[in-house]
């Protein structure tokens, strides 16, 4: 037995001592009925139970627009040390876990974004475990619910089981103790999901699916709205843009989402485009998705939170070409 | 590059040396890192840089000199966007901003003792040109030489005084055709008229133990590389240097993906045999 139940009715007390490490953002649902990321306090109440916020936990560690570079004729382009306060993401599944651990692969890997890492550095991680809904199919995928979390907290009928997994984790988990009850650790659960398996096969074995009649319909349908890749927690496509001042000197260079279902992801000088139909655009997603560019080859980084069919306006849902290879080996 | 700032994040001040126009809408920039140090910006043919316009924004340029240079590289521009548009607008001596050198650039130090045919479409030209000076500073190194141009008409032909010049060397073959001529000669230099295809079927190269590097719009690729494996060259001897819209140099964000390669930080110069099989990489 050791300190590590929280009770349900020692939620406030938490929230305090928490606040004391950082600023607290989690889940809320908004004034206009949208489940989101969003400070805490001030009438906006923590969610412990909840299916997934609209716009996944990225836009912590990138920004929807974030200035990369400042240009003034003495200065030349320069960088500024961005301010990046201490932040506390409290109610993270396992999967949006998943999701920042997959962002640090990219800009924490062979050659690491500054930005990204100042903004990571100063963000605490405290991940809640959740039960899936028709939505969700993270299964294996999610199964290890640390996925680099400092603490996770682990409902339990009693409350939450809480689990240190990092030094950050440890620190926060002392302070705690005073508040905390006697509970037993509980084992790891390992969910499984068929279609997280199929998804793991199918990168494994670099499967386009081609061939299938799918990606037509698909085409058919799909509005080019870019809905998919901007609330997938995983979507990191970046463009760069650059804009003047008024004063017609001093500039601002802009990282701002993009999105690779937009036309203009594929076009180069002139106006050719490689990527020209929505097909191709289609494909280009699946790729990047489900089995990876350059040194991301081989990992998929879907990881099931469901938000892509949640969001869908014409209900396309890329799970249907596992679906068709799994219905082909059983006739 | 020895410099305390990271030349892949932030762009480096160059100052535009020369200029000079190559036909109504393109012109060669020669420039100068205002930091670089004795040893200069060394680069591989086939690499590419992105310049920034201040207020305008950032632009992958091939690099279209010889490399080891003088402390100086040239980049040949089209002027075809904003950026371009406002760079245009420079002159001596203006500064740029350069990041870079990104991406492989052309293997040709594995060419020794091979012949080499290089093919050059448009403004294709701009990087199969610092790869030809590159491989002409170690002549005695490589086989027969064959340097293959092709422009859409006799006042879009880039480089012309150089290309007169090089027809002269009888160290190498160069053959220039354009699409379609109304004038009778462009300019003093022997040109045929015909598409790229034509001079392959038409004129007399090695084509054994050879490598070919090719460089131009998606449409040249399309009817030149059967052509290519036709007369004999393996598509694993046939090297491309593919466009796509790089926005950051360094395989992050995901603009320029081929199959699963980045043309950026994989590419921009990739085997034949790399690309087949892999949808709409030309």
């Amino acid at each position: 037995m050791a300190r590590n139940l929280l009770k349900r009715d020692s939620i406030s007390f938490f929230l305090e001592i928490l606040a004391t490490f950082g600023k607290l953002h989690g889940p809320i649902l908004t004034d206009d009925g949208v489940l989101a990321f969003r400070p805490l306090g001030s009438g906006n109440d923590l969610l412990l139970e909840y299916s997934r916020t609209l716009v996944p936990p990225k836009k912590y560690l990138l920004p929807p627009r974030d200035a990369v570079l400042f240009f003034a004729p003495d200065e030349w382009y320069h960088q500024l040390a961005a301010a990046v306060p201490e932040t506390i993401l409290v109610g993270l599944h396992p999967c949006d876990l998943q999701g920042i651990a997959y962002l640090d692969k990219v800009f924490l890997g062979d050659r690491i974004d500054p930005l990204y890492r100042a903004r990571r550095t100063a963000l605490t991680l405290i991940g809640l475990s959740c039960e899936p809904d028709e939505n969700c199919f993270c299964g294996d995928l999610s199964a290890t619910e640390t996925h680099g979390c400092d603490l996770f907290m682990h409902q339990s009928p009693g409350g939450f089981n809480l689990k240190d997994n990092t030094p950050k984790g440890t620190a926060i988990l002392d302070r705690l103790t005073p508040i905390l009850a006697e509970g037993k650790s509980l084992p790891a659960v390992s969910r499984t999901c068929d279609m997280a398996a199929a998804i793991q096969l199918a990168s494994v074995r670099s499967e386009t699916h081609g061939e299938s009649a799918l990606w037509d319909e698909f085409a058919e349908r799909c509005l080019s709205c870019g809905a998919c890749s901007l609330c997938c927690p995983t979507c990191y496509c970046f463009d760069i843009r650059e804009y003047g001042a008024l004063d017609g000197e001093s500039t601002v260079r802009l990282r701002e989402w993009d999105n690779c279902l937009f036309k203009d992801h594929g076009e180069v000088a002139g106006g050719f485009n490689f990527r020209k139909s929505r097909q191709e655009r289609f494909q280009y997603r699946y790729r990047h998705k489900y089995l990876g560019f350059g040194p991301t080859r081989g990992i998929a980084s879907c990881v099931g939170c469901g938000r892509c069919r949640a969001v869908c306006p014409v209900g396309i849902d890329l799970l249907e070409l596992f679906k068709e290879r799994q219905d082909e080996k059983q006739p | 590059m020895r410099n305390s700032r990271d030349m892949t994040i932030v762009p480096l001040p160059a100052t535009i040396i020369g200029r000079k126009a190559l036909s109504a809408d393109t012109t060669l920039y020669r420039l100068a890192l205002e930091s670089s140090e004795e040893d200069g910006f060394d680069f591989n043919p086939g690499q590419f840089v992105q310049l920034s316009v201040p207020s305008g924004g950032e632009v992958p340029i091939s690099l279209a000199g010889p490399p080891r240079h003088q402390n100086s590289f040239e980049l040949c521009i089209r002027r075809v966007g904003h950026v371009t548009d406002m760079l245009y607008q420079l002159l001596p001596p203006n500064r740029v901003g350069i990041r870079g050198p990104f991406g492989n650039g052309f293997p040709f130090s594995e060419w020794a003792g091979r012949n080499i045919l290089l093919i050059a479409g448009g403004l294709g030209i701009a990087p199969l040109r610092s790869l030809l000076y590159a491989l002409l500073m170690q002549r005695g190194e490589f086989g027969e030489i064959t340097f293959m141009y092709g422009a859409r008409e006799p006042s879009a032909i880039l480089f012309k005084e150089e290309l007169a010049e090089l027809s002269g060397r009888k160290d190498m073959h160069l053959f220039v055709t354009v699409d379609f001529t109304k004038e009778e000669s462009p300019g003093g230099l022997t040109c045929n008229t015909g598409l790229l295809p034509t001079l392959l079927r038409g004129v007399n190269f090695s084509t054994t133990d050879t490598v070919a590097a090719v460089c131009g719009p998606p449409a040249l690729y399309k009817c030149l590389l059967e052509e290519l494996q036709d007369l004999g060259i393996p598509a694993a001897h046939i090297y491309l240097s593919l466009e796509r819209r790089m926005k950051c140099g360094v395989g992050l964000c995901c603009h320029c993906a081929v199959g699963d390669l980045f043309c950026c930080s994989d590419g921009p110069v990739f085997r034949y045999s790399q690309l087949k099989g892999i949808s709409g990489a030309i």
